[in-house]
């Protein structure tokens, strides 16, 4: 067999099924994803792989799964080094991604579904051999789908265990599940964990991507955290708490709300958040909302009954994993997506059923989480980006609505000067500025229109160190300027330190709402985990 | 240890794509034309005639003189109007393929003017008005489908031209019929007709109406509010929708005003167009000049000023093709020349293709990796 | 050796032609290949060009638009003597470039444009279409159909000729009918303007209904769309399980009794647009050009009804042009001799005696330029119509 080498110590003989040595990521625009992290991966065993946003845990996975090459470190299976240029390479060696979002085409059947992921340039489908093997996949792991139901009709459980049929019907032996519970009922996770069970019991290898510590008791044995790219727990699931986890995950100290820059973050990378030094002077409230509920995507109720109210003059910021209700919240605040029941208003002005022009009007700024689906039009130059949402004010039409666009490329000039924007001009196209740049564009823009309200969506998300920085004092500044900003963020380090009053949200509700010195680290990944604390 | 890439040739592949694509847009089209004209001659010299004498003869025939120009602007001018349709469309993020019909209507809609008398300025503005308002109207089926139910606007398009189709061979047939010469509808009186700009020649004062439309098809575009939402709401929708553009607006906007441009092309074929200035049955005045006007708008990247370049160059390929066929001893039957024509249009239109379709050139990286497939990744030592 | 020498310059100067020039066709958007109008335009001309020593261009015309440029691009070149414009459709065009280009000579097929230097040939096909008429006329009787049907195209005058001619040769048929056998069984005529010059489906349904009306025949009054209307008859006589006699197909324009290997095609109104176009190469070439109109009818070939000897001539056309195998002649002529048998020898004799009536002016034959005309016919044959 294989001559490879480098196993010296750990393993115990045929122990290991992957492993991954001393991996680092590094992507193009400089952000490290992954700095040496090892991780090995066994049969029969189902291993969480935790962390906040960003810890690294996809960029893991697309690693092992083929879908992203390592910049550094390499696989190695017990026959050898193995190296994947697409994830059907690393499906033929046996490995298995469930991904969040299904990539199920939703007018086939199960069957066609499954057939589609075994097809291969030039040879023909054959239904009734795959109609053959699922039955027997089915029968095998007691994982029931209806096959001949075009599988939108399907609950999204369902939808899910074609996916997993879909994978095990490639023969894996290496199944990764990117946050599979996220989108099922409590008697859907369940019976998804009974599989899982089982399939390790066949002596499957099990990856389960999650943030939830509730789920990591319950089904791993063995439990990887990473946290800023690097591994820094990898324990079995029966020597840790979930308050070590929650603690691992999130790091140790909590920033102190010290005056000058602290450094918050852990070894490598550091993140130094200048806090505003004047206590908050809350003024008269701004938004106000009651028992808003907002559907989502899938899930019936992404934001369930939230109320808040957010004051002239401070902070309020909102922390917790990504795709707990945030985005919902932010889009039904701001007319992007139409909310379920209960109300909003600005300055008691109802904004539920507005659309984002009118809503605009009553003084809102928005700085959307993601800046090239939302906040950008990338082919766009500077100074037509400048203007988006702002491109009917009349100091920029002239008769006839001309534009006028000596005095939008004067206007573009200024905000270059006032927020840095490093560009060569006004037509540079937007998709040529570097990410912090463009976010510094949207920032700029959105605050030239001098809003009684900011929400701000992962703002610094991305960016380097200098460019987030200025973006947080921005926002301070505006602060202290007496608005309102509505902070949404999974940097928990910027939420904590930023913020005046922090909500933390799980599954569309808040866990809490407290200032930020009440809360320590623990505490605060005790509640991202959806794990209540009391007192 | 062994390791495996596999993918040194999709890696090639890619390569030359870059390089292509990054070239700058004129030098692009000149490679292009280039390319084009290449395949056409080797079809040529396949098929036994001489190339570099036919590339004479229609160079000769399309800008040999003032005649030959003035015939290749004529060709051009309805296809200018149509390639607007497409391309305005386009550029709210949207595949109008419906400028063939809408341009049925339009000239339908001129034709009607042969029934009343007019003072012969305000007739021939009057006709303009009727062909610009029906293809307007004819476009907004389509849009409203689109905005209310869902509808893809690439099949309604689709089937519209056909009702449109056969509902101007019934006007044509019963209704807008000529009593004494069945095979055509009533002629549009010559107080309602452009007058001919080049005596002697095709060319008409449509010409005008042309580039005036597309300078303002520009202006509106890139100089106005309203063009800045269309735009932006073409390019990213979400963003566009999140800057406060309603898109709804911007899709009716952009139907409405590419059923104005082919409602145009209606005008400018009846109104224009000697020596008929009517419809004839059949429509083979009309007939093609919608689809056309697509690769038009392709060859000119679907931008205003391009498409009058695009429509002369379309404008001269059609008049010097006509040309072809009865220059020097062994003329270039039509059948050919149409072929050649196809093969310069496509290799000219082929880079924006592209950038619409990116899953075409991924396509062809696939075909290009499933070629160059070797075994999957994992070795057994060496 | 002077003797040999002066033989020689003899047979140059006979072989050299008498008139050395260029003549053009310039067909409509139909273009070549359809074996019957265009390609017997090209035919024509060629043949005169063969025969006369001339170099002959041809130009199609991609749409509508392309006939007055094409008329101008040849024109201006002043090298051409003759430019024929074969179809009615180029009528427009010609009438613009007749008066642009004064010394040039035109000639137009089936159209007239009145300029002194265009020959416009027509045709009087309701000659040809009245012994059509006549033929399916005494058919249906013989057999017993109640009907004979005829599908025309786009309602235009030319066609009117047609109807015209048709319904006089039906209402001759009936009377020699009567006359002949003593019982008068007057058979009616079922007719659709399609409004089509090129859907042949259109052609198919039409005769589909006529069919279904107990028409013995259709004649195709359409181009292409004869096509579908020999599908419909082809499909009816299999699932009749017969393999010849009615119903049958009456082709038009060129002899087409060739079609799906002269099964149930039966005879043609020929139209020799040929003829018509060697007719102005010739006027051309012997001096004898002049504006105005040439009507060619029975009396000067341009017209009538199909004969053996057509056939073998459209025959060798329909193989040279790929729509015929040549190891299909032979059964052919064989099936075409067989339909034909099925049809008495009397009545094939009574169609003669119509068409020496026409030819010796003592019958005439009807025809229609107007609407109001054509109604004025229509009420005069009414031909079991209310």
């Amino acid at each position: 067999m294989s001559q490879t080498s480098n196993r010296s110590d750990t393993e115990k003989g045929d122990g290991y099924f992957l492993r991954a040595e001393g991996i680092s990521k590094i992507y193009s625009d400089g952000t490290v994803a992954l700095r040496d992290a090892t991780v090995e991966l066994r049969p029969g065993e189902i291993v969480g792989l935790l962390g906040e946003n960003g810890a690294g845990k996809t960029t893991l996975t697309k690693i092992l799964s083929g879908l992203l090459p390592p910049t550094r470190g390499r696989v190695v299976s017990p026959r050898g080094q193995v190296k994947f240029a697409s994830p059907r390479e690393a499906l033929d060696f046996g490995i298995g991604m469930v991904h969040q979002h299904f990539a199920l085409v939703g007018t086939f059947t199960a069957v066609e579904n499954v057939a589609l992921s075994h097809e291969r340039p030039f040879v023909p489908l054959t239904l009734s051999a795959t109609r053959e093997r699922l039955e027997g996949l089915m029968a095998e792991s007691g994982l029931k789908v209806p096959l001949d139901v075009p599988v939108e009709k399907l609950a999204v459980g369902e939808q899910q265990r074609v996916e997993i049929l879909k994978v095990l019907s490639q023969n894996v032996n290496l199944l990764i599940l990117d946050e599979p519970t996220s989108v099922l009922t409590p008697l859907e996770v369940d019976e998804l964990f009974k599989l899982l069970r089982r399939l390790r019991d066949e002596g499957k290898a099990i990856v389960l991507i999650t943030h939830k510590l509730k789920e990591v008791g319950s089904i791993t044995d063995r439990v990887i955290v990473l946290r800023k790219g690097a591994v820094v727990g990898d324990v079995q699931m029966a020597e840790v708490t979930k308050e070590e986890l929650a603690q691992l995950m999130v790091g140790k100290e909590i920033g102190t709300r010290a005056a000058q820059a602290v450094e918050l973050s852990t070894d490598a990378i550091p993140v130094p958040i200048s806090r505003h030094k004047e206590e908050a002077k809350r003024g008269s409230g701004v938004l106000h909302v009651e028992n808003l509920s907002v559907a989502g995507d899938t899930k019936s109720k992404a934001v369930d009954g939230l109320t808040f109210d957010v004051f002239g003059g401070e902070i309020f910021g909102i922390a917790g994993v990504e795709g707990n209700g945030q985005t919902e919240l932010v889009e039904a605040l701001t007319g992007l997506r139409p909310a379920m029941e209960g109300t909003a208003t600005i300055h008691e002005k109802n904004i539920l059923g507005l659309d984002p022009r009118q809503i605009y009007k009553l003084g809102v700024a928005h700085i959307p989480e993601d800046r090239w689906v939302l906040g950008l039009v990338l082919p766009f130059t500077l100074a037509e980006n400048a203007i988006l949402g702002v491109h009917r004010w009349e100091e920029f039409r002239g008769p006839l609505s001309i534009l006028r666009w000596g005095k939008i490329n004067a206007h573009v000039r200024a905000l270059m000067e006032r927020f840095e924007i490093q560009a060569t001009g006004p037509s540079a196209p937007a998709k040529s500025l570097s990410g912090g740049n463009q976010q510094k564009l949207i920032v700029g823009r959105e605050l030239a229109k001098d809003p009684a309200i900011v929400i701000a969506s992962q703002p610094t998300r991305g960016l380097d160190v200098g460019a987030a920085q200025y973006i947080r004092d921005t926002l301070v500044e505006m602060r202290d300027r007496g608005r309102a900003i509505l902070l949404v963020s999974a940097d928990l380090d910027e939420v904590l330190a930023l913020s005046d009053r922090v909500a933390i949200m799980y599954e569309g509700k808040f866990m809490a709402v407290a200032r930020p010195e009440e809360l320590d680290r623990q505490k605060v990944g005790m509640l991202m985990g959806g794990v209540g604390v009391k007192g | 240890m062994t390791t495996t890439d596999v993918r040194p040739r999709g890696r090639w592949v890619r390569g030359v794509h870059r390089t292509l694509t990054g070239l700058h847009p004129a030098l692009e089209s000149v490679l292009a034309a280039v390319v084009g004209l290449l395949v056409g001659a080797v079809l040529m010299y396949i098929w036994g005639y001489d190339p570099w004498r036919a590339y004479w003869a229609l160079l000769r025939g399309a800008f040999g003189g003032d005649y030959e120009i003035a015939s290749s602007i004529a060709r051009g001018v309805p296809l200018i109007f149509t390639a607007l349709t497409f391309s305005i469309c386009l550029r709210a993020g949207m595949f109008n393929i419906g400028a063939e019909g809408q341009m049925y209507i339009g000239a339908a809609a001129a034709v009607c003017v042969a029934y009343f008398q007019l003072p012969a300025g305000l007739h021939l503005f009057v006709g303009i008005l009727f062909a610009a308002v029906a293809g307007a109207v004819w476009s907004l089926g389509p849009a409203l489908l689109k905005l209310t139910r869902g509808v893809s606007e690439v099949i309604s398009t689709i089937m519209f031209n056909w009702i449109s189709r056969f509902l101007v061979f019934y006007l044509v047939a019963f209704v807008l019929v000529d009593p004494r010469q069945a095979q055509r509808t009533v002629r549009i009186p010559v107080s309602a007709r452009f007058p001919i700009l080049v005596q002697g020649t095709d060319l008409s004062y449509a010409v005008f109406m042309a580039v005036a439309f597309a300078l303002l098809v520009y202006v509106v575009l890139w100089h106005t509010a309203v063009g800045y939402e269309v735009r932006a709401a073409g390019l990213t929708p979400t963003a566009a929708r999140y800057g406060g553009i309603s898109i709804k607006r911007t899709m009716l906007l952009s139907f409405a005003l590419g059923g104005v441009a082919a409602g145009l092309a209606g005008a400018a074929t009846t109104m224009g167009l000697p020596p008929t200035f009517a419809i004839i049955s059949g429509l083979p005045e009309l007939m093609n000049l919608g689809f056309d006007g697509m690769a038009v708008a392709m060859v000119g990247r679907n931008h205003p000023i391009g498409i009058l370049f695009a429509a002369l160059f379309f404008g001269g390929l059609n008049a010097g093709g006509r040309v072809m066929q009865f220059y020097g001893s062994n003329p270039v039957p039509l059948e050919m020349v149409r072929v050649v024509m196809g093969a310069i249009v496509l290799a000219m239109a082929i880079p924006e293709l592209i950038r619409l379709f990116p899953a075409l050139a991924e396509a062809g990286r696939g075909l290009a990796r499933t070629i160059a497939r070797r075994k999957p990744a994992t070795e057994e030592g060496a | 050796m002077r003797k040999w020498l002066g033989l020689a310059l003899v047979v140059m100067l006979a072989a050299t032609p008498v008139f050395a020039g260029k003549v053009a066709v310039v067909l409509d958007v139909g273009g070549r290949g359809d074996l019957s109008f265009n390609d017997m335009g090209f035919k024509g001309t060629d043949q005169a060009a063969d025969d006369f020593g001339l170099e002959m261009v041809e130009v199609q015309s991609a749409t509508a638009a392309d006939y007055l440029p094409n008329l101008r691009n040849l024109a201006r070149t002043r090298e051409y003597d003759l430019i024929i414009c074969v179809g009615f459709l180029l009528g427009d065009a010609l009438d613009q470039a007749a008066a642009e280009f004064p010394n040039q000579k035109f000639a137009i097929i089936d159209s007239v444009v009145d300029a002194p230097n265009v020959m416009s040939i027509v045709f009087r096909e309701n000659e040809m279409s009245a012994l059509v008429g006549a033929l399916g006329a005494m058919a249906a009787a013989h057999y017993g159909y109640p009907n004979v049907g005829v599908v025309l195209g786009i309602e235009i005058p030319v066609l009117y000729h047609f109807e015209a001619g048709y319904r006089f040769g039906i209402d001759w048929g009936n009377k020699k009918y009567a006359a002949v056998t003593g019982t008068a069984k007057p058979t009616g005529l079922l007719y659709t303007y399609t409004g089509s010059f090129s859907d042949i489906a259109l052609g198919k349904a039409a005769t589909e209904a006529m069919l279904a009306q107990g028409a013995v025949g259709v004649y195709n009054v359409a181009g292409p769309l004869g096509i579908g209307d020999l599908e419909a008859i082809t499909e009816f006589h299999r699932n009749k399980g017969t393999k010849s006699g009615p119903p049958y197909y009456f082709g038009v324009d060129a002899n087409q009794d060739w079609l799906g290997k002269a099964m149930h095609a039966l005879a043609s109104g020929m139209k020799r647009v040929d003829t018509g176009c060697y007719t102005a190469v010739k006027a051309v070439v012997e001096g004898t050009f002049v504006g105005g109109i040439t009507s060619l009818g029975l009396a000067e070939g341009g017209v009538g009804i199909s004969k053996f000897i057509d056939l073998l001539e459209f025959i060798d056309f329909g193989i040279s042009a790929g729509a015929l195998r040549l190891e299909d002649r032979d059964e052919t002529l064989a099936n075409w001799a067989v339909n034909r048998g099925t049809i008495p020898a009397w009545i094939w004799r009574a169609v003669d005696e119509l068409e020496a009536g026409i030819l010796d002016g003592t019958i005439l034959v009807p025809t229609a330029d107007t609407g109001a005309e054509m109604q004025a016919i229509r009420a005069r044959y009414t031909l079991g119509a209310p």
